[in-house]
């Protein structure tokens, strides 16, 4: 990028849906963390475990490539 | 005589039993068709973008609470965009900065989505120190596509 354009490294973006959002699980996930980055708030893990539980038998056990259901707010 | 009356009779109760049974076959299929069922439901039905709408701020709906293009130095950029349809689709927000003939990538941000039906949905962007003044663009895709844009400006 040339000099004269501004420094845009530290925009912080973000997204929601009235709809389910599908997140594939990446290396040093865990649920909090998702749910920290959907929703904001570490502690609503429990949402995302709840709406995957047709796949997730424990919530400390996810693996990179998973997909799991991020139900809306 | 007797004997021919009574295989006769033996005859048609075999018969009658026989078609009883045939009437049974016809239940298996039903209980068959719940497992293919599910097939047609998760081919996409298709997602189209309805709408695409810029603001300061969202509601609870993820809709624009007061569209506007025009946002000063200190705003989050809210991009709302509205869909129809069911199934999955990738949505795509790309937030570009121009001067001039250069652009500059500010951003960009992707999400999947499973709807059941109308759907709304919001991208966002904000800047700790502040949006240099000037002219800038968020390009929405779904699925690749470009499915609607906005020409945004910070004074």
């Amino acid at each position: 990028m040339s000099d004269d354009m501004p420094d845009f490294s530290n925009v912080k973006g973000g997204s929601s849906s009235t709809a389910t959002k599908i997140y594939v699980v990446v290396a040093g996930d865990s649920l909090s963390k998702i749910a920290k980055r959907e929703y904001g708030n570490a502690n609503e893990w429990k949402l995302i475990f709840e709406a995957n539980k047709d796949i997730l038998k424990d919530p400390d056990k996810i693996y990179p490539g998973q997909k799991l259901k991020i139900p809306p707010k | 005589m007797k004997t021919r009356i009574l295989f006769t009779l033996l005859v048609s109760a075999a018969l009658a039993l026989a078609a009883c049974g045939k009437k049974e076959a016809p239940k298996t299929a039903p209980t068959q068709a719940p497992t293919s069922a599910p097939a047609p439901s998760s081919a996409p039905a298709g997602i189209a973008v309805s709408g695409v709408t810029a603001g300061k701020a969202i509601g609870a709906d993820k809709k624009v609470t007061a569209p506007t293009e025009a946002f000063a130095t200190g705003d989050t950029m809210y991009v709302s965009i509205d869909t129809t349809g069911s199934g999955n689709a990738k949505l795509d927000a790309k937030w570009t900065y121009r001067k001039g003939d250069k652009v500059a990538v500010v951003k960009e941000e992707t999400m999947t989505i499973n709807a059941t039906g109308p759907a709304t949905n919001e991208f966002h962007v904000s800047k700790p120190d502040g949006w240099p003044a000037g002219d800038y663009e968020v390009e929405v895709m779904l699925d690749g596509k470009p499915a609607g844009s906005k020409k945004l400006t910070v004074k």
